[in-house]
């Protein structure tokens, strides 16, 4: 029993269902048609001042990411259902064994299909803004692209370390979006909350799509603080299924 | 060989008391029903034995060793626990895959599974598709994916048709002659006394027997002969001078409890009575079972009320 048996079972046990990959495929769909209606549909003449084309093309993210969310979800909760985690803790009794090799194939996956949305999004969007858009050359656009990969890789995993703790998809998505879509947007517009709610994982992690954030965290600081939510909550999850009985 | 060692294994669930101090051995080379009534902790034992609950107290070995410790457990122990429990998304081929890699076991082994338990033909269906009985083979074949010298097989049966019930037995029973350890827990009696050598009995948490199939009948049992007679007047003379009790049953036979049928049979024929039937009365497993359960039931729940709770 080896990290690379474990993780070539894990990542089968990925790809035998349709589920989380009708996920990440909505992930890639998702964000990078709702960037490109987006960019298409910009209109020169209401242009603010510090319009930032380079985040602009990543306008779909906000929705995509809700599909990262279930991605990390399902993989989880799939296991929880009808008691199919004894079967694979009876196969592979090391638990952190296990589940360190779930949440690298998750990450993994997200990563990989993040950066294919990054590229995707930003050089479509670019190309739909026209004149205004800007190429791959331009200060914080290859990080940006990059940025959007490890985003989505590290959304995915802490949303598979939240459904470890809390082990249900309903219970898991029902803290994660009101938590991850609305909480910044709503309540970031006061700038004393602000204060606060620039430190979510979001918000945070955000940062990183934009060319020169005059506001809010530096972007790889921001990826950094989105990085400890991730670690934090993926060693959350380890130890309750380390502690508790399957 | 390997066997099954519980050293005073203890499991509370909150208040409830799953496992009270169990201290058993199941040896290898024959099939061990483990019995018991529901919630007496026949499922706690075995999936502690698995290392998915931990015990309170105590430990439960495996050859010698925790089950956490074996580099290979499919190769180790074959585990049936719930036919439910494979994912129903996945085909039936693919969850047995995904098995198999995550112990490095050849990929001929699914094969050979599905072969063995006669689920070829719906190897590339969704597991979610398969009838109950059908889950129960593919809980099978995946306790038998590696091989293993241990196999541990809670309710088996269940759902199963009964050229499926007969075709489990067999198996059960061959896997055990090839030398392997085979503990199936169980509640139909009748399919136990079939095909069980061992018993181990659970109730309440407590160890109530650790025995031989037959021993344990012997004991558990009261001996009773049915006999007919022509002269049932001279019959109860008989009976009251050897100090035994016989009461007709209606339809012209006695029952005679506490005798044998070689007892009976040569003081009738001191006597010169005529017999027309004598039989030993068969003790049932079920019945054996259900007067010791009835008993320990009994004696659990004195101290228990002793203590107000």
């Amino acid at each position: 029993m080896t990290v690379t048996s474990v993780l070539r079972s894990e990542w089968a046990k990925v790809h035998t269902v349709h589920a989380p990959l009708i996920s990440l495929a909505c992930v890639l769909l998702t964000t990078v048609g709702i960037s490109a209606l987006a960019c298409a549909t910009y209109s020169p003449d209401d242009a603010a001042d510090d319009f930032d084309p380079v985040f602009y093309s990543f306008f779909g993210l906000s929705f995509g990411q809700l599909a990262a969310l279930c991605f990390g979800v399902l993989v989880v909760t799939g296991e929880y259902k009808g008691g199919a985690l004894s079967i694979s803790l009876a196969a592979v009794p090391r638990r952190g064994l296990l589940y360190g090799c779930k949440l690298a194939v998750i990450g993994g996956l997200g990563l990989t299909v993040g950066l294919v949305t990054g590229f995707a999004s930003f050089l479509g969007g670019q190309a739909l803004l026209g004149d205004r858009g800007v190429g791959l050359g331009e200060e914080g656009a290859l990080r940006a692209a990059l940025g959007c990969g490890l985003y989505l890789g590290l959304i995915a995993v802490l949303a598979a370390g939240v459904a470890t703790l809390l082990r249900g998809p309903v219970a898991a998505l029902g803290l994660l979006i009101p938590v991850l879509t609305f909480v910044q947007p709503v309540l970031g517009a006061t700038s004393a909350v602000y204060d606060v709610t620039r430190f979510l994982p979001d918000a945070a992690g955000q940062s990183i799509l934009h060319a020169t954030p005059e506001q809010g965290l530096g972007p790889w600081t921001g990826l950094a603080v989105l990085a400890l939510w991730t670690a934090a909550l993926a060693v959350a999850g380890w130890s309750a299924l380390e502690r508790r009985d399957a | 060989m390997t066997s099954i060692d519980v050293r005073e294994l203890r499991k509370t669930y909150g208040s409830v008391r799953a496992v009270d101090g169990v201290t058993c051995t199941v040896e290898p080379g024959r099939v061990t029903g483990f019995l018991g009534p529901n919630g007496a902790g026949k499922s706690s034992t075995m999936r502690i034995a698995l290392g998915l609950d931990r015990p309170t107290a105590g430990r439960v070995t495996i050859g010698g060793r925790p089950y956490r410790a074996a580099t290979r457990p499919l190769r180790l122990v074959g585990a049936l626990l719930d036919a439910g429990a494979a994912s129903g998304a996945r085909t039936a081929q693919d969850h047995l895959r995904c098995l198999a890699y995550s112990n490095d076991l050849p990929l001929g082994r699914v094969a050979a599974v599905l072969a063995e338990t006669g689920l070829e033909t719906v190897a590339r269906r969704r597991v979610g598709t398969f009838s109950l009985g059908m889950r129960q083979r593919l809980g099978v074949a995946a306790a038998l994916l590696g091989d293993p010298p241990v196999l541990m097989l809670d309710e088996p049966t269940n759902g199963l048709d009964p050229e499926g019930i007969i075709w489990i037995r067999d198996l059960m029973r061959q896997l055990a002659a090839e030398g392997r350890t085979v503990l199936v827990s169980s509640h139909l009696m009748s399919e136990t006394a079939r095909t069980a050598d061992h018993l181990i009995v659970l109730g309440r948490g407590r160890l109530l027997a650790d025995t031989s199939m037959a021993a344990f009948i012997a004991e558990h049992s009261s001996s009773r002969v049915w006999l007919r007679t022509t002269e049932p007047e001279r019959l109860r003379d008989l009976l009251t001078a050897a100090g035994l009790a016989g009461s007709p049953n209606g339809d012209g036979r006695w029952q005679v409890d506490g005798a044998s049928a070689a007892q009976i049979g040569a003081l009738a024929a001191a006597q010169g009575l005529p017999l027309l039937e004598l039989t030993d009365d068969q003790a049932s497993l079920e019945e054996a079972y259900l007067k010791l359960t009835a008993s320990a039931t009994e004696y659990a729940s004195a101290p228990a009320a002793a203590k107000g709770t």
